[in-house]
């Protein structure tokens, strides 16, 4: 992983210049087209991903967020 | 959230939580460093902040969190064929139950035979305003939290 992009996107206080680059909602992926898929880790440490998350059920609600 | 989830996981609707970077680092909960750190942060999400419903664990360069627009609290909805059928760029309860009751209705109206085709629809949804909960959220992480969003945001 880029050292770089880690210490960037953990970003170590809350600050305009620091969190504001990350908000980019307008750029994220259209309704209706096929989404890209990503590897995502259980709390066991278990690996999953989207796509698993996504066909398991008729519709699927994905809440992003984080403790604080 | 977590009561929609319980509410229509008969329904054949899932629900997950997907953990992201810090929003607001502060003294108890940092920012992330490690992968081993972030998953103590989100198994704390669970135990302290009762969050019921499965939570997985983005990459610690936020991979999937980056690719869909790194809000801090964003909600989508998928269908099982992995396209995004709702997308808001804050998490709203009221907002989520009436999508996912529309798309309900959607797969009822599919199995009573109506020919449907997908269309986009923008519509602006309105979500409760709590300072207090939001700033009583900020403590719990610390002073660090409280100042640096002050000073941010007034």
């Amino acid at each position: 992983m880029d050292p770089d992009l880690l210490t960037r996107y953990n970003y170590d206080e809350f600050v305009p210049a620091k969190f504001e680059p990350w908000m980019r909602f307008d750029q994220s992926p259209p309704l209706g087209s096929k989404a890209p898929d990503f590897p995502l880790w259980a709390l066991d440490g278990a690996e999953t991903s989207l796509s698993a998350v996504w066909a398991a059920n008729s519709y699927t609600v994905v809440e992003f967020g984080s403790f604080t | 959230m977590n009561a929609i989830a319980e509410r229509y996981a008969d329904a054949g609707v899932g629900s997950i939580f997907l953990y992201t970077n810090e929003a607001h680092p502060g003294e108890i909960y940092p920012h992330l460093t490690s992968m081993e750190q972030k998953l103590r942060h989100a198994t704390a999400l669970r135990d302290i902040l009762g969050v019921s419903r499965p939570i997985l664990v983005d990459s610690l360069d936020g991979a999937c969190h980056r690719a869909y627009g790194s809000m801090p609290n964003m909600t989508w909805i998928f269908n099982q064929a992995g396209t995004p059928i709702y997308k808001s760029d804050w998490s709203d309860s009221h907002s989520v139950e009436n999508a996912i009751q529309y798309f309900l209705q959607v797969l009822d109206r599919r199995r009573n035979r109506e020919r449907m085709a997908p269309f986009r629809v923008e519509r602006l949804d309105y979500r409760i305003q709590d300072q207090a909960q939001f700033y009583a959220g900020l403590e719990r992480n610390g002073p660090k939290a409280v100042t640096e969003f002050r000073e941010a945001f007034g």
